[in-house]
């Protein structure tokens, strides 16, 4: 086996297949997006090549309304890190700590990711719903009926609506992956600092936190990369609206590219998710690093 | 990858690996046949793998291939129309009001032209919308395709993919108004059949009306009065939904269109001379303001679907709704009493509108691939089937006939007919903004809609806001 691996060719032959796929789906797409974002190009009749106009739009123009959506994109972003990673942790925290029907819990948790995202749209678009809708049902009954509101209908309120589901249906992801990697350390260290005299806290601070760091590292940059390519329950519950109140990157570029056939500004936002979910991605990986050293 | 497999016999030496395998595998298999059998057994199972990977690429290669070869126009198809098979593309899904109508036109049209077959595949709207753009790029069109006239269709015809039909056209002078084909004329030249005539109008419900005293208005001050009236008695006045965009833009269509009159709104929209920044236009867009300030529309309407705003219609909970015909067709069968919902037009705002201009007009339509082997069969085959659904989906109820109506028509529903009837008083037809106009404006035009509907722009800077982009 040994001498199959120091064969060159032998290597080059088995990575051949799945270079192949991983290049023609994922790199490959990527580089012609590149080349689509430099032109003007209603994706049927030929483009016509603009250079960085696109782009130039894209941070220039108002109507265009870019900005805004980045900005939507980075309070999620930050929200997840900030308010859906603790929660994850700590239901992890609690479940990985021998709770009664510990794996009910945790299955219980992971049910919203395992549904489809578009049922779930579905759902909380009923419990928006303003007429008949949970919340502004029970707000009524409570005698609270001037609190009721269309969530999904004010410009005020849809962006916090939209957010609320995505934050709720990924929480049980990552306590997932967190459960995993405390389940992965030997009980032997909780034992030991209990005998030492430590509280669940401090073990939870200073023994299992650091040795899943790895762990929430994926966590912080699937939440981060997820957040800047958040799509599909927007898509369900506002398509970005009202008015671009809940509009992200991604609506956006499937309302430029379909709805508007403009297939070289569609792709130049493309490049740029593309580019922020390296650059954090990266930039995540760095800090974590610099911090364990 | 795909390029090698192009010229695949079944050959195992054509395999595109085969000739950087040969020497590894003799040489690796070589080494370990003396001694180390059961590594070679897993090694060569691996390498197994790979052919067999590469067997699927080859195979992929080969299948992309094939419709190509299928579609170069090859011999001229004049006399081979027998035992052709055509393919039909729409969106004419199974819950979709137009599908029966569909296969029965076409059981008809199979019937009548023995040995042709029609294939028909169904795709639903939104991605179809999708997918015939991307079809059209790759030249991957089926010999007769769904698609919608006006500006949608344009960048197909100037890509020169779609067949001009005027030379198949001669049989069926007469059954079909010029008017109805005007959206898939273009430079001139018919590139096109329809089957329906959509339009729009105000569809309300009688008992509520009667209930509140209520007369079907018929000029603004009476619509602006019996929305009114309906307020004060706690009823909504008019279901809309400002989440689907359309739905606004059907009202808001109408407005300027009842305000401008159509010279106007054609040529503001199609960019022929005339600015959107003008006081008729204005004056449509505030009294949208003046609607929605006055409480005419369900609260929260941003961030309702067409679905949700239309079953506030069919429960009484709303009073009006603006909208296409097909309403026509639903009311038969989504509300409980049917007979509660009539329609009338909407009524005209000033300026030089009428209410007997329109909104409306023909855009689902059929047209023919300009590679299809079957030219002759497939022309006959869109103008047939499509004459054929018009009767079938206005005998359901399901649309407006764009062909005459030859046959009897009594089984037609009260309301379907009633619409007809405006058809047919109408003085002219303008089709919806977001079709008359080309893709980029349409979309602009629908976002700044929601602006207005929502508050954050008034209706002067919406009328500046749309002469910038039509003057781009």
């Amino acid at each position: 086996m040994d001498s199959v691996r120091r064969n060159k060719l032998a290597i080059f032959l088995f990575i051949l297949p799945a270079l192949i796929l991983f290049a023609s789906i994922i790199i490959l797409p990527i580089f012609m997006s590149g080349y689509y974002s430099l032109l003007k190009w209603d994706g049927i009749t030929k483009g016509t090549f603009i250079g960085f106009s696109n782009y130039l739009e894209l941070f220039t123009s108002k109507s265009a309304g870019f900005q805004r959506t980045f900005i939507n994109a980075f309070l999620l972003a930050f929200l997840s890190v900030f308010i859906q990673l603790p929660i994850s942790l700590g239901l992890a925290l609690l479940l990985s700590k021998g709770v009664k029907g510990e794996g009910f819990f945790v299955s219980v948790f992971f049910v919203p990711v395992l549904i489809s995202t578009v049922v779930i749209g579905q759902l909380w678009m009923k419990i928006y719903n303003p007429e008949y809708g949970i919340i502004n049902v029970t707000l009524r009954a409570i005698g609270l009926s001037k609190w009721a509101k269309p969530w999904l209908g004010t410009q005020e309120t849809a962006l916090g609506a939209v957010f609320v589901p995505i934050l709720w249906q990924y929480v049980g992801y990552h306590m997932l992956l967190m459960y995993a990697g405390i389940k992965s350390i030997s009980n032997d260290y909780r034992e030991a600092a209990k005998i030492d005299g430590a509280t669940e806290w401090q073990i939870a601070r200073h023994i299992i936190i650091p040795m899943i760091k790895p762990v929430l590292k994926i966590s912080v940059i699937f939440a981060v990369t997820g957040s800047l390519k958040a799509f599909d329950l927007i898509y369900v519950l506002t398509n970005g609206g009202p008015a671009h109140a809940s509009e992200v990157p991604s609506t956006l570029m499937v309302d430029m590219i379909f709805g508007r056939n403009r297939y070289g500004f569609g792709s130049s936002i493309a490049i740029f998710i593309i580019f922020l979910c390296f650059f954090f991605a990266i930039g995540i990986q760095k800090a974590f690093k610099t911090e364990v050293e | 990858m795909m390029e090698k497999g192009k010229n695949i016999t079944h050959s195992s030496k054509d395999y595109p690996f085969y000739y950087l395998l040969e020497p590894s595998i003799i040489k690796l298999s070589n080494k370990f046949l003396r001694g180390k059998l059961k590594m070679s057994k897993k090694l060569v199972s691996s390498l197994l793998c790979v052919v067999m990977a590469a067997s699927i690429f080859v195979g992929c290669g080969k299948q992309a291939n094939q419709p190509n070869q299928g579609e170069t126009p090859g011999t001229e198809g004049n006399t081979s129309t027998q035992g052709a098979n055509l393919t039909l593309w729409s969106i004419a899904t199974e819950s979709d009001a137009f599908h029966s109508a569909y296969t029965r036109a076409i059981a008809d049209f199979e019937e009548a032209n023995a040995g042709v077959k029609v294939k028909h595949e169904t795709f639903e709207n939104q991605s179809y919308k999708t997918k015939i753009k991307s079809a059209v790029a790759a030249n991957e069109l089926p010999d007769i395709f769904f698609t919608w006239g006006g500006g949608f269709s344009r960048p197909f015809i100037d890509a020169g993919k779609v067949l001009p039909l005027d030379d198949y056209f001669a049989p069926y002078q007469g059954q079909i108004s010029d008017a109805a084909l005007s959206n898939v004329m273009y430079d001139g030249k018919l590139y096109g059949s329809t089957f329906t005539t959509p339009l729009s109008a105000i569809f309300y419900n009688k008992k509520l009306f009667d209930d509140n005293g209520i007369k079907v208005p018929t000029n603004w001050d009476e619509f602006i009065a019996a929305c009114k009236t309906l307020k004060d008695n706690g009823i909504t006045p008019i279901g809309i939904s400002a989440k689907d965009t359309w739905v606004i833009a059907m009202t808001h269509d109408n407005l300027v269109l009842k305000s401008a009159g159509p010279e106007k709104v054609n040529a503001a929209l199609t960019k022929s001379g005339q600015s959107y920044n003008d006081a008729d236009f204005i004056n449509a867009s505030a009294k949208l303001r003046e609607l929605i300030d006055m409480g005419a529309f369900p609260e929260g309407a941003a961030g309702l679907s067409n679905d949700e705003a239309s079953a506030m219609f069919y429960n009484g909970t709303a009073a009006m709704y603006t909208t296409g015909s097909w309403m026509a067709g639903s009311i038969q069968t989504d509300p409980e009493n049917p007979e509660d919902f009539d329609v009338y037009p909407f009524p005209a705002v000033g300026g030089n509108g009428k209410a007997t201009d329109l909104m409306g007009g023909a855009t689902d339509s059929f047209m023919v691939n300009a590679a299809t082997p079957n030219k002759d069969i497939a022309a006959k085959a869109a103008f047939e089937i499509t004459k054929g659904i018009s009767k079938y989906a206005y005998l359901d109820g399901a649309g407006i006939a764009a062909w005459q109506v030859d046959y009897d028509d009594s089984p037609v529903p009260e309301l379907t007919k009633k619409v007809a009837e405006l058809a047919s008083t109408a003085t002219s037809f303008t089709i919806w903004y977001d079709t008359l106009m080309e893709a980029e404006d349409a979309g602009e035009y629908l976002t700044l809609l929601q602006e207005l509907y929502m508050g954050n722009i008034s209706p002067e800077d919406f009328a500046k806001g749309m002469d910038n982009q039509l003057s781009k």
